[in-house]
């Protein structure tokens, strides 16, 4: 029976990884290392953005085939790093797989950072990209309070279980709306242009699109090809939301931007 | 200068909360952050070139990344993902949005091209650094 609990580590940590946004061939490498651990004739693992697949079979056992379906992720490396200290340390023998298992279970329930430090890191991170694109000292408040804004705007809605697409729309709304009631009708931001890039910045999928390309570089085509497609939806949804709201903005004003 | 490599830093940092990097490794994050950002802005002063100045700075953060998760024993993703979030082509989405709903269909394709060169650039600079290939295995 060991092989068999072996094998629910595997993919149990095969889908933390996935679900806490590691890239394809940590989850595939993983999953690989902690089976190899016990001499199964065949290890086959193919892991998308969306799933994992993995097979085992041996002689004296039956072929298993376990498919995994993931469908939420998010962002949380600290776990990533946790998994992949607990299969190393499964790999050099110096942990029982047992305990593997309960480790991985306690990874599964630890907490994120709380959701008012998260929404301060957003504000403050728009603030800071603000400064960083060149803008001065009152657009590095302006933007601050946008982002604490947007980042309220998405929590109150990822709350209610919608979707991601409608989410970054009404983000990317509330970010146009907040910049140039912030520029124009309170005169709290002198430059607009820093202080949009900056409040996008937490949404905007330029780290999703450079690993898409990364990904197919590497010979990852499926994870690559829907990374990518994720990626552009994102940026299309943020896009209009902005958008709509700077060309309502440019229509009444006839086309004078601060 | 100082001020935005200061403010890659911070900005890093709080980036890296929001992605759940643990406190332990939250300075490395911000001091990948700018140092990729202080050699592209290096870069950027004196050869006027986003694309190339991106790959510079892109690869100096994924060298840094790369030695950092070999001496804390965490994996590379963690320093690399925000290692390049100052770099990635944020603004260069935003012009290209920008231009399309200014009706600019020439400035959009320019900005378009450019925010996706940026981004083909920073992907293979952390290929490049990726595949070199591991002294001893883990």
């Amino acid at each position: 029976m060991q092989h068999r609990s072996l094998f629910h580590v595997a993919l149990l940590a095969g889908e933390i990884m996935l679900r806490n946004g590691a890239e394809t061939y940590r989850v595939e490498d993983t999953i690989n290392r902690i089976l190899h651990t016990y001499e199964f004739e065949i290890i086959e693992s193919f892991v998308t953005p969306t799933g994992i697949f993995v097979t085992i079979a041996d002689s004296n056992t039956e072929l298993i085939t376990l498919i995994k379906r993931v469908q939420h992720r998010t962002t949380n490396l600290e776990k990533v790093a946790l998994v992949n200290d607990i299969s190393r340390r499964l790999v050099s023998g110096s942990l029982e797989i047992s305990e593997a298992l309960k480790e991985l279970q306690q990874i599964q329930q630890k907490p994120p950072y709380s959701s008012f430090i998260i929404t301060l890191s957003i504000g403050l991170a728009s603030a800071f990209f603000t400064l960083m694109f060149g803008g001065h000292w009152r657009d590095f408040i302006a933007s601050g309070i946008i982002g604490i804004i947007l980042s309220m705007v998405q929590l109150y809605f990822s709350n209610k279980k919608i979707s991601n697409f409608f989410i970054n729309i009404v983000g990317g709304a509330c970010i146009g709306l907040t910049s140039i009631l912030l520029t124009s009708i309170l005169p709290l931001g002198q430059h607009l242009d820093p202080i949009i890039i900056g409040s996008i910045m937490p949404l905007v999928p330029g780290v999703a699109i450079t690993n898409a390309i990364r990904d197919t570089i590497q010979g990852d085509l499926v994870a690559g090809n829907s990374r990518a497609t994720e990626a552009f939806l994102i940026a299309i949804s943020i896009a209009t939301g902005v958008g709509i709201v700077l060309k309502i903005f440019l229509l009444i004003t006839g086309g004078s931007m601060p | 200068m100082i001020v935005k490599t200061m403010s890659a830093f911070f900005a890093t940092i709080f980036f890296s909360i929001i992605f759940n990097i643990a406190k332990k490794n939250l300075i490395f994050c911000g001091l990948g952050g700018a140092i990729g950002w202080f050699i592209y802005l290096c870069c950027i002063q004196s050869i006027h070139s986003p694309v190339l100045a991106s790959f510079l700075g892109a690869l100096t953060v994924a060298i840094f990344s790369r030695s950092m998760s070999k001496i804390r024993k965490v994996p590379v993703t963690i320093f690399l993902i925000s290692g390049i979030i100052p770099l990635v082509p944020g603004a260069g989405m935003y012009r290209t949005m920008f231009a399309i709903i200014n009706n600019d269909l020439v400035g959009a394709a320019t900005y378009g091209i450019s925010t996706l060169q940026i981004a083909g650039v920073i992907a293979i600079a952390m290929v490049m650094v990726s595949s070199f290939p591991n002294k001893k295995q883990r």
